[in-house]
């Protein structure tokens, strides 16, 4: 067995184990209850938004690693106007394929064409 | 319990999330077969894909397998991400009561926030049965999840196109996301609080070092404003 496949095993028993129990955690805990706990209803409204903003930021701070700020690079453009485009046109339209898709071509092209 | 007339009314409640599901799937598993170099990489993104129906993390995993990300890491990131599922079982408990373990088993296993909203919209034709009507939308979501990252990485290993670019799908997500959250008033300064430490970090720590400390200061800043934050919530 090589190193790849016992990393994918772990990971996928890690993800799915991990998932799972998360999904499970009402019926595990509360099968009683009918309200989460005050905590846990808290955090769970909470950590949402901001582990998407977090992983936004994450995103972009790799795009910025590894294309740094150069003329090569089209000064990170493609990933600001990219990303302008899928914000904007979620804003306008509410429909989440119709802003990704946009997106993604957008920013295909502008890295394989425009900015190689 | 399944009759024709409840499986059609469960199929056509998921229609909806047939285009999404098979989209953002193919997406994730072309980029999965991007990044990962190992043969039978349509069978490791079906078992990922089939195993955990989750679509952040199904993006998420392609650079992690790359990298070998420490499972520890992996595990702390797959709970904040997924975090909000330990909410929605709640308003469920009710009615997956008293029905057989097996079936409450797969209900669970298989709850996505598509398939919960359409359980909680719960469309079930009068005189059927809810809990398979309930099923019904689960398996018809979680068939178009698997089939569309299979079909990416089979597409993505198979045929040699210039896939530079395709991972902006994941950034686009949660853009398409925090822009949805953000709709919401009292998502805003959690969102911040978010993009404020991940900041923070990664001024600090190296970009495969940033997303453990980010978090941690990500739940502590929460933590602290608790306080405001909750009443807020009241109040709204």
């Amino acid at each position: 067995m090589n190193e790849m496949t016992s990393y994918l095993i772990g990971l996928t028993l890690v993800t799915a184990g991990v998932t799972f129990l998360l999904r499970a955690f009402p019926f595990l805990v509360f099968g009683a209850a009918k309200k989460p706990p005050e905590l846990i209803r808290y955090l769970g409204e909470v950590v949402s938004p901001a582990a998407i903003a977090m992983l936004a930021v994450y995103c972009y701070w790799a795009y910025f690693k590894a294309r740094p700020f150069s003329a090569a690079y089209g000064w990170n453009l493609p990933e600001i106007i990219s990303g302008l485009l899928v914000i904007g046109l979620h804003l306008w339209k509410r429909n989440a394929l119709l802003s990704i898709i946009p997106g993604v071509i957008l920013y295909m092209f502008l890295v394989q064409k425009v900015f190689p | 319990m399944f009759t024709r007339k409840v499986l059609k009314s469960a199929w056509l409640s998921s229609l909806p999330v047939l285009m999404g599901y098979l989209t953002m799937g193919f997406a994730a598993g072309v980029l999965f077969a991007g990044r990962i170099r190992i043969t039978a990489v349509g069978f490791w993104a079906f078992l990922t894909s089939a195993t955990s129906i989750s679509g952040a993390l199904q993006f998420l995993m392609s650079g992690w397998a790359q990298d070998h990300t420490p499972l520890l890491d992996v595990a702390l990131l797959t709970f904040c991400l997924n975090l909000r599922y330990a909410m929605y079982g709640f308003s469920l408990l009710e009615r997956f009561r008293n029905i057989p373990w097996h079936q409450k088993l797969y209900l669970i296993w298989s709850l996505t926030d598509e398939t919960y909203a359409l359980e909680v919209e719960n469309k079930t034709p009068a005189g059927e049965n809810s809990i398979a009507y309930c099923l019904a939308v689960a398996f018809f979501d979680h068939l178009y999840w698997v089939i569309g990252v299979t079909a990416g990485a089979l597409f993505g290993s198979g045929i040699r196109f210039d896939n530079r670019g395709i991972d902006f799908a994941m950034t686009a997500l949660f853009l398409v996301i925090l822009t949805d959250q953000c709709r919401e008033k009292r998502n805003r300064i959690p969102a911040l609080t978010g993009l404020f430490a991940t900041v923070a970090c990664g001024l600090v720590f190296s970009l495969g070092n940033v997303l453990i400390p980010s978090m941690v200061l990500m739940l502590a800043l929460l933590l602290l404003l608790r306080g405001k934050l909750a009443k807020k919530e009241a109040a709204s």
